[in-house]
């Protein structure tokens, strides 16, 4: 009866590959890209087309993959592509076209695969939907303003829910109930429970929102737990956050010295799925700005002040040296000394130093040496 | 043996009344006990809980609200947990004891203990850096009657799995264990850590029996002197040395033995170990600002001195992390509602909002005055209308929470109530 084992049949491994989501995570501060336009001449109409043939390429390299596109707009973050459920997807613009206009319209999408004319229409129609119910003044007020740890937050759960089940890439690693979850996804799953492989690329054309630092942190934490690498194009404005994102997580880093050509780095940057990038030098910046913001006026520094408690950095000294995160009392007494000149400690400090570490070996904890039992 | 006896004596105390004044063996020895400690103890196999027992039919005959009250429960069992601030020491030394003995054979736990241990093993090393990402580990296996070391302490996760992938995995179960040998290993391994990390051992124990060549009670002192914590996971049933063992090394508190009931439970105990432990010594050194440079990663084209500086691409992630974005959402029906935003929530995403983003999606990815405009909204509806069916599964669902919150402390009340 020993013979008859079972066990190997729980250890098979899933050879082939599983497929991709990709989540376009897109800036549409307007007035960004209206500067972006002056100085580099690539308008956001044509970013958006290259953007959405990106896409289609994506979705063409396998019948099972999947795109998603999210805005980071002045106001917030929003889906794009697959519009929320119970929203109005149809174009607002199409009312006002002429007939010839919609002939050829309809004519154009006939030869189109189905799967690319779905995302484009969405995205397209959703965006036009979104510009039209922004407000023109807000618009003028918020140059810079950026959504990006919203814009994360809904790309991590949404990745979660479709690739992960919602098991958040915890696995309860129990042998069998894996595999009962590849009928219920109604495809393959990895050792960890993932049905799917994810990517994030982040188009941003906005600067650093200093006020998400922790918020954009924790969704970077998020991201490398799920093994999600997040790709950044920045067209205008370099960052420190995203260079950080893209460094911790494993993603790639792209400054385009020529945005007009946005399709040609998204093409050869960015689409290469999860097996392709394993056998590939990635085109990522190796220089890496690993600058924090502070807690207390959200100032990006290089040097700061950090609680040996709470880890909270603070460009100064706290009021009265009271941590504001964690409310302890901190001693800061040595920190008068930062600035003076370096002086060689004199000979009598050494033999005191000597002396203490003579007392320290005395102390119970440091025990005689285990000895070796034959 | 001895234990169950006591017991049985407990039990049916009421039928052997008469036979007290004759101070039988079994009699007097449980008058001391009694005297010693006072309340005697239950054991867990007293109390059978039946799974079939708490689920409730529905109105309709049906148990689907039961069945999905139940599985939330589990899904937020991490989320009720205690949330009292406690200090925990955050710089941890742990040795991982693998039991590689032919015990490990045993198919009791699917697909077999040997298995199921290593595939934990690796999951353990993970979440274990995950947790405590300035931490030390080390793992050792107890094969054929010798304590085998598998990798050094060290701080690299790469390092623990590619050597459990080398030299656990080729390892035939064979043989003995053995407590001690395993546990003099750990000591060493342990001796040069510094005082102000905590010392540790997670021993993995498939046997129900040790083949030592010494006294174990001169290693567990010994252990104890060094103050090296050990905790324990049975896979079979519970050892009264390895009982000892725990106590004593924990100061009394055997709560860091457990033996495994089936395959999730056992995950459980073993994960229970990435936490770190509370610090029971008052810390003597005072909390300090420190000053620290942030420093930016740049590749030179031509050569520069050695500066032996560790690079610090981890430098914010204990920041990050530590603090919790998160608004304590109150359950609403099959959603999960953040109070601040008002957004709703299915159960994954609100499970993974808490557990790993630490934001709420919802209040990042709305504008403060959109915020405000829901809520004064959502006060002027008194809440948006729900069907019949779905409130009753919020009941159920909220009073299962109730329920898996209550219940460790009730056994404990019960158990007082017995002693007159």
């Amino acid at each position: 009866m020993d013979n008859v084992d079972g066990t190997e049949h729980y250890n098979l491994k899933v050879t082939s590959e599983l497929p991709t989501l990709q989540v376009i995570i897109l800036d549409t501060n307007p007035l960004a890209w209206d500067s972006l336009n002056r100085t580099s001449n690539l308008s956001f109409p044509a970013a958006l087309s290259q953007l959405l043939i990106f896409a289609n390429a994506h979705l063409a390299f396998s019948q099972s993959n999947r795109a998603a596109v999210i805005a980071n707009h002045i106001d917030g973050a929003y889906f794009l592509s697959p519009a929320p459920p119970g929203t109005d997807t149809s174009d607002p613009d199409e009312a006002s076209l002429t007939p010839e206009q919609q002939r050829d319209i309809a004519q154009s999408n006939a030869s189109k695969y189905r799967g690319f004319r779905l995302l484009e229409d969405e995205v397209r129609a959703t965006y036009r939907r979104l510009i039209r119910a922004t407000d023109p003044k807000a618009v003028a007020e918020s140059a810079n303003a950026s959504y990006l740890s919203g814009a994360l937050g809904l790309a991590l759960t949404y990745i979660n829910r479709v690739c992960f089940g919602g098991s958040g890439g915890r696995s309860n690693g129990i042998p069998g109930e894996e595999r009962g979850k590849v009928n219920a996804a109604g495809g393959q799953v990895d050792d960890t429970g993932r049905t799917m492989h994810a990517k994030i690329l982040v188009v941003s054309v906005t600067p650093d929102p200093a006020m998400q630092y922790i918020t954009v942190m924790n969704c970077i934490f998020a991201a490398q737990r799920l093994k999600v690498p997040i790709d950044v194009c920045k067209l205008r404005d370099s960052t420190v956050f995203l260079q950080q994102a893209a460094d911790a997580t494993g993603g790639v880093y792209i400054e385009p010295e020529a945005p007009q050509g946005l399709l040609q780095y998204l093409m050869m940057g960015f689409l290469p799925d999860h097996t392709a990038r394993q056998s590939l030098i990635l085109p990522t910046k190796v220089d890496v700005d690993f600058r924090a913001a502070c807690f207390c006026h959200k100032k990006v520094l290089d040097i700061g002040f950090v609680c040996s408690i709470c880890l909270s950095i603070f460009c100064e000294p706290p009021d009265n040296a009271v941590c504001s995160t964690c409310d302890t009392k901190l001693d800061v007494s040595s920190l008068a000394n930062i600035g003076k000149p370096v002086v060689a400690l004199p000979k009598k400090k050494k033999k005191k130093r000597a002396l203490d570490s003579l007392s320290e070996s005395n102390t119970p904890s440091a025990a005689d040496s285990p000895v070796p039992i034959p | 043996m001895a234990d169950s006896d006591e017991d049985f004596v407990l039990e049916s105390s009421g039928d052997e009344r008469g036979a007290r004044g004759r101070g039988s063996r079994r009699q007097t020895r449980q008058s001391k006990k009694k005297a010693a400690t006072g309340a005697p103890r239950r054991e867990k196999w007293e109390d059978i809980q039946r799974s079939w027992d708490t689920v409730v039919e529905a109105a309709d005959g049906s148990i689907a609200g039961a069945v999905i009250g139940l599985l939330e429960a589990t899904k937020r069992k991490r989320l009720l947990r205690d949330t009292t601030p406690i200090q925990r020491g955050i710089i941890r030394h742990l040795v991982l004891v693998l039991d590689l003995s032919s015990a490990m054979n045993e198919k009791d736990l699917r697909p077999t203990r040997f298995h199921l241990t290593l595939r934990y093993a690796r999951d353990f090393v993970t979440e274990y850096f995950e947790q405590n990402p300035i931490s030390q580990l080390s793992i050792v296996g107890m094969h054929d009657g010798l304590a085998l070391r598998i990798s050094d302490m060290g701080g690299n996760p790469a390092d623990h799995l590619s050597a459990l992938q080398d030299k656990a995995f080729t390892q035939e179960p064979k043989g003995a264990s053995s407590l001690q040998n395993a546990l003099e290993m750990a000591r060493a391994e342990l001796f040069h850590t510094p005082s102000h990390g905590t010392r540790e051992v997670l021993l993995i124990f498939g046997a129900l029996s040790s083949s030592d060549p010494g006294d174990i009670h001169d290693t567990i002192k010994s252990l104890v002197e060094d103050r090296i914590q050990v905790r324990i996971v049975g896979l079979a049933a519970q050892v009264a040395v390895c009982r000892e063992l725990v106590m004593k090394t924990n100061k009394g508190d055997d709560s860091g033995y457990g033996v495994v009931l089936d395959e999730a439970h056992y995950r459980e105990l073993m994960m229970t170990a990435t936490t770190p432990p509370v610090t029971k010594s008052q810390s003597t050194s005072t909390p300090s600002l420190l000053m620290m440079g942030f420093p930016s990663r740049t590749v030179e084209t031509h050569e520069t001195l050695c500066t032996c500086a560790p690079s610090g691409p981890n430098a914010g992630s204990s920041v990050g992390q530590q603090q919790d974005q998160t608004p304590a959402a109150a359950p609403i029906s099959q959603r999960y509602a953040c109070p601040n935003c008002r957004s709703h929530f299915c159960i994954d995403c609100d499970i993974f909002a808490h557990e790993s983003l630490h934001n709420c999606p919802g209040c990042q990815a709305i504008s403060a005055s959109t915020i405000k405009e829901l809520v004064s909204r959502s006060k002027d509806a008194k809440g948006e209308p729900v069907g019949t069916s779905m409130r009753t599964q919020v009941a159920e669902a909220t009073r299962m929470l109730e329920k898996s919150k209550i219940a460790p402390g009730s056994s404990t009340t019960t158990s007082m109530e017995i002693d007159p």
